[in-house]
């Protein structure tokens, strides 16, 4: 059967306003971004009301042992301490779809509104498309948002020592633009997956966090300076994760077969 | 016109076999009541029948659209209500039809004056713009029978409709259904409430796991039949001489009635013939169909030989 984007549409449209009525949802999507925005302002902050402070050097020297004593060392945790909070910023884009689609496809199962809509000429193909927009939409627009926001708020906080604008730079503008939409496709994917697999929103939701774990595990990494990123390690990862959503899209699909999901869950 | 024709329709589950042996045809414009207890595969049935499940054996088309086939086409002219309303709760009455219009791809500037009328007739105009959440369970489930009609479907399925509802809201809603098949539509009424199927079908299929029996309800309750008595005094008097009888399968009493059940319809010349020998005075003898409940026990408790088809 051809696919319809006005039916995917219709799934989007439906997804959409239920996602605005739900307020809880909403509020839970807001915690990461603020966090995101106000604790690294702080930290940058917190460097740049007091340049001079000797302690700076110390803590510089610990990320650093051969920093040369010419740098400033309050720039270079300022620095330092964007270029950690990048990857925890990456966590933003596969979160938020996690939060929807965990919500958009198990809660269809848990508020018995599945097989109406099974009983309808949707496909597979567009339920998920439809589902899917439903959450990387909102993810993106969260991401971008706060990463507007975070340019605004750091280069007013970081002004008075560096005497110009720190962000977007070249990485942040990748991130942002490149590899976050493939992280959001990620978590989307494998909430859309867990949730065909479980029956209630939440449990999906804690299933798909677990998953997560791993990609957590590398910007732990980053952060405990055991691995170094740069723009090229963000490339390689972006490429990976790409990979892994052509699978899981695969996946989700044969999943999403109408007979299977009525017979196990409706 | 035939609307649906199923043969020898099977499901299986695995090692499980849900619905074996089903074969029954709804002509156009007919409500057709599917009878059985709960687990007698009821819904296995009408999922089968809207395209939800693929049959493991046997066939069925529902307007000449194969239902193993039909995918698209078969989903456009079925509505289905099921058990639970599976309404949106956040979204509100009108978002609700309104995404089941855009699934079925109706345009909807004339499917919603359609809708309009419904809810006016279903007595929810002016409720449309308030969330689902908030509605009665009546209230959702004749929602739910609209949202199964925005398409205009040719044939619709309900499934236990009044299941779980308060005596006034299932009236209201068998109201509905009664409407809806006052406007000639074929439906599909799956439920295990008599009374309901007996007001609202002229025809059922019993079914429990397989087809036991199916026909129209006033053939079925001829199936056997029984007598209707009232004598002078107390009817047990009598009871012993009426159960000597051939043929008679059971006596009720209370005060002057008696009903007996009979095994044969001719038996009952020969109960009122040993009632009169016996000193009783018989005021009246009234012949009548064994209740349709009787008829039904009987078959799923598999106390009785399956009735003829059709």
């Amino acid at each position: 059967m051809a696919f319809s984007w006005k039916r995917m549409q219709a799934v989007f449209w439906k997804d959409t306003l239920d996602l605005l009525k739900n307020r809880g949802l909403l509020l839970s999507m807001l915690v990461l971004p603020l966090v995101l925005v106000v604790v690294p302002t702080g930290v940058v902050y917190a460097y740049v009301i007091n340049p001079d402070e000797p302690s700076l050097r110390l803590m510089a020297r610990f990320y650093d042992p051969q920093l040369p004593s010419t740098v400033n060392a309050a720039q270079f945790l300022v620095e330092r301490s964007l270029a950690d909070w990048f990857s925890l910023y990456l966590l933003m884009p596969v979160f938020v779809p996690v939060l929807i689609s965990s919500q958009s496809v198990a809660g269809e199962k848990e508020r018995r509104t599945l097989e109406p809509l099974l009983a309808s000429p949707v496909t597979a193909a567009e339920l998920l498309a439809g589902k899917s927009l439903t959450s990387l939409v909102p993810a993106m627009l969260v991401t971008v948002g706060a990463f507007a926001a975070l340019c605004v708020t750091v280069n007013v906080a970081c002004w008075p020592l560096f005497r110009a604008p720190l962000l977007p730079n070249r990485m942040w503008l990748f991130g942002i633009f490149v590899v976050a939409p493939l992280f959001a496709f990620f978590g989307n994917a494998v909430a859309v997956v867990v949730s065909a697999r479980v029956g209630e929103a939440r449990m999906a939701q804690q299933i798909s966090g677990v998953l997560m774990l791993p990609l957590i595990g590398l910007f732990g990494s980053q952060v405990a300076g055991y691995l170094q990123a740069g723009t090229q390690y963000y490339a390689v990862l972006a490429g990976v994760v790409g990979a892994l959503d052509v699978v899981l899209v695969w996946v989700g699909i044969r999943l999403f077969d109408r007979e299977r999901l009525v017979s196990r869950w409706v | 016109m035939s609307g649906i024709e199923a043969e020898g329709l099977e499901k299986r589950f695995g090692e499980r076999t849900a619905v074996t042996g089903m074969g029954f045809s709804v002509a156009a414009g007919e409500v057709f009541g599917l009878l059985g207890p709960n687990g007698a595969g009821k819904t296995t049935t009408v999922r089968m029948l809207t395209g939800l499940l693929t049959p493991s054996a046997g066939r069925a088309s529902v307007f000449g659209v194969d239902v193993a086939t039909g995918g698209d086409a078969l989903r456009r002219s079925v509505g289905l209500l099921t058990e639970q309303p599976g309404l949106y709760d956040r979204l509100t009455g009108r978002e609700n039809l309104r995404f089941f219009m855009k699934l079925n791809e109706v345009d909807e500037r004339t499917a919603w004056p359609r809708a309009q009328a419904y809810l006016e007739r279903f007595g929810l105009a002016g409720r449309e713009d308030e969330p689902c959440g908030g509605y009665s369970k009546g209230m959702r489930q004749k929602l739910a029978i609209i949202r199964a009609l925005v398409h205009e479907p040719k044939v619709i399925f309900l499934d236990e409709p009044t299941s779980g509802l308060d005596p006034e809201a299932a009236r209201t809603v068998r109201d509905a259904v009664a409407e809806l098949a006052q406007e000639g539509r074929t439906i599909i009424l799956c439920s295990h409430n008599l009374a309901e199927v007996e007001r609202l079908c002229r025809r059922v299929a019993v079914v429990k796991g397989r087809l036991l029996a199916q026909g129209p309800i006033s053939e079925l309750r001829r199936e056997g039949s029984a007598l209707e008595l009232h004598v002078e005094g107390e009817a047990a008097v009598h009871g012993p001489t009426v159960r000597a009888v051939p043929h008679v399968e059971g006596v009720l009493c209370e005060g002057g009635r008696m009903r007996v059940m009979l095994r044969e319809p001719s038996a009952g010349a020969d109960v009122i013939s040993a009632l009169v020998h016996g000193g009783a005075r018989v005021q009246s003898a009234v012949r009548t169909g064994r209740p349709l409940e009787e008829i039904y026990l009987e078959l799923v408790q598999g106390r009785a030989a399956a009735p003829a088809g059709d």
